[in-house]
């Protein structure tokens, strides 16, 4: 971790930007072949710095930075462009996944694949973000960070059958019911198997696909509360 | 290091100000107490004398002396105007354009989902009440074109609409004589995407 760096032209995106000196921001960057890495921008809070409008969360950015340790230094942004601004509830919805990849991903650790699934979800933001898009994020995080899901067999080595009940055990698959069960992590094997195929036209895969995703993500984060959730929620409540 | 415990409380109270860390509020610490103590007899004041008067207006929620601003007093505004901007700096800049005549709202901060900051931390409840007074006919946002702005335009347009309060939002594209080979392409692909039809 200590070895100097010295990255030019990586294809990246802003997670997130807090202020650090009176001049300067830290950003927390998503990029494709480094993964998450905390990037000093200094003098992007200059009045009329040229970082300013480009660090910006959900647009593609091609970024330059150098150093050692845990924040290195941002050297060069560019905006790439072909990415819409998000607007409305898609703009809520990036910022979910933004807060996901922030809690759960580690710094430094590459996810070349995932960035690839994170562009494509945000471009399709743009027409719109679909409840399917954010349990397709999902499954792809938590595969890719090694928590991948059995969905098309059980956790006893049975293929999973349409019309049975499961209750999903966190590292062990969907165990089998004798009826539907009632906790969260009651799932219909009709759920399983859309989740494996990304299909969500029937209303009731998708709505246990959420309880399950929901439940799961709860507990990789540790129980934690996401606060782009509850802040999406309260516009509901107004 | 052996620093006496009133300095070392002072810079203390110095880390509260926005983006200063331990060695800027070190170094202003020291400037006040050795190079400006009249300036800092005089900082003492006026944030003493600040505590003491100002609040926020109960219309406006920008800062003022008295329950209600000089602003939201004047018969020359046009009351059935409300413009919501971020930071009282901001109602200074929109006053400047000597373009508008209506009222203002300042939120004193913005949406912020990964900060935490939503409409329960922005009392948009407030905002609210204003805008049911009756007499408010249209809202102008003017947030600023960040993700947050954005994310507090939206929040303000769900919850206006719905309540049958009409919502319009400030332009935005190209400067004022700006020549486009001089505008960053991120304004410019977002001016060709809100186009729109020339008159005539
Ligand atoms: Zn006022």
């Amino acid at each position: 971790m200590n070895q100097r760096h010295h990255v030019d032209g990586q294809p990246a995106f802003v997670l997130h930007a807090y202020p650090y000196s009176e001049t300067s921001l830290i950003v927390d960057v998503f990029s494709q072949d480094h993964g998450r890495v905390a990037l000093l921008a200094r003098g992007a809070r200059r009045p009329r710095s040229v970082l300013r409008g480009v660090l910006q969360a959900f647009q593609p950015l091609e970024l330059g930075w150098a150093g050692r340790g845990e924040v290195q230094t941002l050297i060069r942004a560019e905006w790439q462009g072909g990415q819409p601004l998000l607007a409305g509830k898609s703009l809520f919805c990036g910022y979910y996944l933004n807060e996901l990849l922030i809690h759960l991903l580690p710094r430094e650790d590459a996810h070349a694949r995932l960035f690839s699934v994170y562009a494509a979800t945000l471009r399709r933001f743009a027409d719109g973000a679909q409840e399917s898009d954010l349990r397709c994020f999902e499954r792809a995080l938590l595969q890719e960070l090694g928590y991948g899901l059995l969905l098309e067999t059980d956790a006893a080595g049975l293929a999973v059958e349409e019309n049975a009940h499961y209750a999903y055990e966190i590292e062990h698959g969907p165990v089998r019911l004798p009826g539907p069960g009632r906790s969260a992590r009651s799932v219909s094997g009709r759920t399983l198997i859309d989740l494996a195929r990304e299909d969500f036209s029937d209303p009731r895969s998708l709505a246990e696909a959420k309880q399950l995703m929901r439940t799961l993500i709860s507990h990789y984060t540790g129980g934690r509360s996401l606060s782009s959730r509850r802040i999406f929620r309260e516009l509901h409540e107004l | 290091m052996n620093t006496p415990s009133s300095l070392e409380s002072l810079i203390e109270a110095l880390r509260c100000l926005p983006g200063v860390g331990p060695k800027s509020a070190q170094r202003m610490a020291y400037h006040l107490m050795q190079h400006g103590r009249p300036g800092a007899q005089r900082l003492a004041d006026a944030l003493q004398l600040a505590l003491a008067a100002l609040r926020h207006c109960q219309r406006c929620n920008t800062f003022t002396e008295s329950e209600t601003c000089v602003r939201c007093l004047s018969s020359k505004r046009d009351a059935s105007l409300l413009c919501v901007v971020e930071t009282p700096v901001d109602m200074n800049m929109m006053e400047q354009t000597h373009a508008y005549s209506g009222l203002y709202y300042v939120l004193m901060g913005r949406v912020s989902p990964l900060d935490g900051i939503g409409p329960g931390e922005l009392h948009l409840d407030r905002l609210l009440a204003r805008c049911g007074d009756g007499v408010v006919r249209e809202v102008i946002i003017a947030t600023n074109f960040t993700n947050e702005g954005e994310a507090t335009a939206h929040y303000l347009s769900e919850m206006l609409r719905s309540r049958g309060v009409s919502v319009s939002r400030i332009a935005r594209g190209v400067p004022v004589g700006g020549e486009l080979e001089y505008v960053d392409a991120g304004t410019l692909a977002q001016a060709l995407r809100e186009r729109r039809p020339v008159a005539g």
